[in-house]
């Protein structure tokens, strides 16, 4: 390359050492007397609702056979070795020094931000394969919820590399010891860029990642005061990532090595000292436990629970094995009310609707999609994360699902989806503001042809822009649902719409929407002119109805829960 | 089934008319509007127009009358003939020949200089921080509009009623209580389904009780399953009544038709006009990053502005809801006053904002801020951007415009 040569270095070479975390065994915890009568097919695939992303059948017969005890030491330990980190290139950044004309520094940074805009591509896509193959799916879980929690984006972090080995160290720590966590994070590259470290110095202290540190990854609003942020900001002082900002280091003489006084205690606190009296509060396992279990279980803990989560936290010494261990061998996990309750994010939505219709997607696909849908991986839209839950749903947002899923089946193109609206086709005017105001009319007719004439430049943005052209290039869905009936010996309408909603759907299809199915199978069998019994004998138009069926199942309300 | 449907089309007419409260177009022609509605605020509808990539406030509204301007612009300063003189000392940019007829018509306020204290370089930052009229950016909460909504329209729950046109929402919009409806193309805000489909999608979404009742959050003891189902349902009428505003609207006026922000202003014009109830209208316009050969881009980029701003304005003024319409037009920030040496301008601070409206006082607010006292070579602003909001907020919903800025600022009269 002429203006940027690659510096091609293994990710794991170009981070600082990193102590690995002793990664301890999980105690063969033994499920409460009486569990063994809830481990049936529903409360399994809860479980990898939860712990991973959705159940393909064969999944939920292989658990059923496990004993419970044994197959969530299995989901802790991954089922199969996890693919290799994959190698990333990491761009030199042009130097301005480097180039006599202005224009050609610019067209080298130019394609400095499209290379590194390439690698984060690249990587967000391997990640989309763990999280579809899921091989240690409970594992992948947790690097998206520690994305969400210690919050980083590319926005501010403009160095992909950083973004990049923060992921890495979520997938280190996933489930490891928190504690570790948040000894590394305040050392980590893209946490110091991203909440303005190397702006706090001994002079002139800036208080974002002491404020934060205590508000959104270890306390809790109301548990610290303003005097709290700023002494420990002090703390904090001296940690700055390196010029290119692949790599952080401490610079002892920006440090403000004098004694602070923080939740009540004097010291001379450095970042550890602080980040250890943090975790020493009665507050932070009580943060952690409430933040963790609201995630996995989609509603908040009552007190007594959280107390008991909160100290067992504390007794197994911010050990997540064992804490993962308890909550899911714990009967409260499969009540009604936390297994119904819980809206997917729309990654969890895109890897779960992929991973029960068993096709194989273009990963980049699945990352620009749940971007549509509201959730962009490497771009949390603020400091606390993605808020999660009903924010997810808007009427925008749950429509584009439905969308989005149709055009996994291959039965919705963006295209279609832009095309000539059929309202348009035929106006009926008769609603609402046909008639303005001082408007002199032009003839329905020729006003129609004058707007269908002129409304095909569409400004997509870039990310709906890249879906489409990926979609039509590369995609093609790789799919039998007629085979997959017939393999099953399923024929009935009754009988397809409950096997295929029992596959693709991640909770139990209510009544209302199963009527809804049938009317819709029941409509289009009788076009075709078929007895009950007889859909999948149409070829090519009995997949294609499946097809469409399968649109609707994995649009409906129940889709969208998990 | 059938019937359910025809249910819901009467539902949904009456949410369109229940909508629109003071300002039915439904009516042929002859509402009469109370004259005080212009001024006191009720019903109005406000559209942004987000200029992304900080747009060159000195290539916009250009002060060719300073001596300081052409030595600071040597190859990219527009000449005295080359520019709309407003007044001896500024002029509009040449290409913006439509919006100088409008503001000649007294519907164009040019509030000059504005920008805020510690002014942020950074695209994303800075957008931040106009997005939630907050210093702090997205650390301060929900978007300013969001903000809006909660203190105007605390409990009606229309999912119409922010409406982006466009790929990415801005943050403005960004609210849990009252999130805005998107779409890159009104068309294209549908479920994709088939005929048959589409029916068996609304029976599953629309076999709700109490489906008249919009609420925001999940009500206190539904299930996520209802409160899904409620948001299917809504989301089932909302895109049909987008969607049939826009295929029902006519005008007579023309729209350039290979243009995105027109096209997107054309859909603007049917949804102020729909009666839907929307009450604020947000499309962007990218491009504006001219760091390199700025001369070319910018004469372009101010091209296709005025092409889709002048029928826009004509478009407006056809109707009431149109002429109760304000639209104001920003940018993250200026750009530098002095040119790079890529015939371009690198990344400023303070530049004009544009307040569009048939119902404004057109004319010249705020204060061009100096040539000569730069900061650090950049424009000191001389008007908070959030004046302009508490104006907007006061003057189109009636709200106190605390309320939604956690300070007070002074109000222009431009309102």
């Amino acid at each position: 390359m002429l203006n940027t040569p690659f510096l091609l270095v293994a990710l794991s070479l170009a981070l600082p050492a990193q102590t690995q975390a002793p990664q301890a065994e999980p105690e063969l915890a033994e499920a409460a007397p009486g569990f063994e009568r809830i481990w049936n097919a529903r409360n399994v695939e809860h479980l990898y609702n939860r712990a991973g992303f959705g159940a393909r059948p064969a999944e939920v017969e292989y658990a059923l056979r496990q004993r419970p005890a044994a197959f969530v030491k299995q989901l802790l330990e991954g089922f199969a070795p996890t693919s290799d980190p994959l190698f990333i290139d990491i761009p030199a950044m042009p130097e301005r020094r480097e180039f006599e004309e202005r224009g050609e520094f610019e067209k080298a940074q130019n394609r400095f931000r499209a290379e590194e805009r390439r690698v984060l591509t690249s990587f967000a896509g391997w990640w989309f394969d763990q999280m579809v193959e899921a091989k240690h799916p409970l594992q992948e879980r947790m690097v998206l919820f520690w994305h969400g929690y210690f919050t980083s984006s590319t926005r501010d972090v403009k160095r992909t590399a950083a973004m990049v080995a923060q992921n890495e160290l979520f997938r280190r720590h996933a489930l490891g010891n928190f504690s570790e966590l948040v000894h590394a994070i305040v050392r980590d590259p893209a946490m110091l860029e991203y909440l303005d470290n190397n702006e706090n110095r001994k002079d002139r202290p800036n208080e974002n990642l002491a404020r934060e540190l205590m508000e959104l990854f270890t306390l809790g609003e109301g548990n610290y005061t303003e005097v709290d942020i700023k002494e420990g900001a002090r703390a904090l002082t001296g940690w700055r990532t390196t010029d290119d900002k692949t790599g952080s280091y401490f610079q002892p003489r920006n440090h403000d090595d004098g004694a602070k006084t923080i939740l009540g205690k004097t010291a001379r606190f450095d970042a550890d000292g602080f980040v250890d009296l943090l975790l020493a509060q009665p507050a932070c396992p009580r943060w952690v436990a409430r933040k963790l279990i609201t995630h996995f279980e989609g509603v908040e803990p009552d007190e007594a629970r959280l107390a008991e989560y909160a100290s067992f936290l504390v007794d197994k010494r911010w050990e997540l094995k064992p804490f993962f261990t308890k909550l899911f061998l714990d009967p409260r996990f499969y009540r009604d009310e936390v297994r119904a309750e819980r809206i997917s994010s729309p990654v969890e939505y895109l890897v779960g609707a992929t991973r029960r219709l068993g096709i194989t997607v273009p990963p980049q696909i699945l990352w620009l999609g749940a971007g549509q849908l509201g959730q962009r991986l490497f771009d949390p839209p603020s400091v606390k994360g993605w808020e999660g839950g009903e924010a997810w749903i808007t009427t925008s947002t749950l429509l584009s699902r439905g969308n989005m899923a149709g055009m996994l089946i291959g039965v919705v193109k963006l295209e279609d989806v832009l095309r000539e609206d059929p309202l348009e086709v035929e106006p009926e005017g008769e609603m609402m503001g046909g008639d303005m105001m001082g408007g002199d009319s032009m003839s329905d007719s020729a006003a129609k042809d004058a707007r269908k004439a002129g409304r095909r430049k569409v400004d997509l943005g870039a990310e709906m822009s890249g879906l489409q052209r990926m979609t039509n290039e590369m995609y093609f869905p790789r799919i039998n649902l007629t085979a997959r009936m017939q393999r099953a010996k399923i024929a009935g309408d009754m009988q397809i719409v409950d096997t295929l909603a029992d596959e693709l759907l991640p909770v139990p299809l209510s009544e209302p929407s199963r009527a809804a199915l049938l009317t819709f199978l029941r409509t289009e069998r009788s076009v075709l002119a078929l007895e009950d019994g007889r859909l999948l004998s149409a070829g090519v138009k009995s997949e294609e109805i499946l097809r469409r069926l399968a649109h609707l199942i994995l649009s409906l309300p129940e889709a969208q829960l998990g | 089934m059938q019937r359910s449907h025809l249910d819901r089309r009467a539902l949904l007419a009456a949410a369109g008319l229940a909508g629109v409260t003071v300002l039915s177009t439904r009516a042929h022609g002859s509402v009469t509007l109370s004259p005080a509605l212009a001024t006191q605020g009720e019903g109005r509808t406000l559209v942004l127009l987000q200029l992304s990539g900080g747009n060159d406030g000195l290539d916009t509204v250009v002060p060719f009358g300073d001596d300081a301007y052409r030595r600071a612009r040597p190859t990219l300063g527009l000449k005295k003939s080359e520019v709309l003189a407003l007044d001896d000392y500024r002029g509009l940019h040449g290409a913006l020949k439509q919006v100088r007829k409008h503001y000649d018509a007294g519907r164009v306020a040019l509030i000059e200089g504005v920008g805020y204290p510690e002014p942020i370089r950074s695209h994303f930052r800075s957008y931040d921080v106009w997005h939630t009229a907050d210093i702090r950016g997205r650390d301060a909460g929900d978007g300013w509009v969001g903000r809006l909504c909660d203190a105007a329209f605390k409990d009606e729950q229309n999912p119409n009623l922010v409406v982006h046109i466009g790929g990415n929402v801005p943050y403005a919009l960004h609210s849990t209580s009252h999130p805005p409806a998107s779409f890159v193309n009104p068309r294209a805000y549908r479920w994709a389904g088939g005929e048959a489909e589409t029916e068996a999608y609304e029976q599953a979404g629309g076999m709700q009780p109490e489906r008249d009742e919009k609420k925001p959050k999940k009500r206190a003891g539904e299930s996520s399953l209802d409160f899904l189902r409620r948001v299917l349902a809504d989301g089932q009428s909302s895109s049909e009544q987008v969607r049939r505003a826009v295929a029902a609207y006519r005008t007579p006026i023309e729209y350039p038709t290979n243009d995105a922000l027109a096209q997107s202003l054309a859909d603007v014009a049917a949804l102020v006009n729909g009666g839907i109830g929307s009450r604020v209208i947000s499309v962007e316009m990218g491009g504006f990053d001219t760091h390199t050969d700025e001369r070319t881009r910018h004469d372009q980029l101010m091209r296709t502005l005025d092409a889709a701003l002048g029928p826009f304005l004509d478009d407006l003024g056809r109707s009431a809801a149109g002429r109760n319409t304000l639209v104001l037009m920003f940018s993250e920030f200026g750009r530098r006053v002095a040119e790079n040496g890529a015939r371009g301008t690198d990344h400023g601070v303070a530049g004009p904002m544009f307040a569009f409206g048939h119902g404004l006082k057109g004319g010249l607010y705020g204060k061009h801020p100096s040539l000569e006292k730069l900061d650090d070579g950049d424009l000191v602003h001389t008007t908070d951007f959030r004046s302009v909001y508490a104006t907007a907020i006061q003057r189109c919903f009636g709200v106190k415009p605390e309320k939604v800025l956690s300070a007070k600022y002074p109000l222009l009269a431009f309102a």
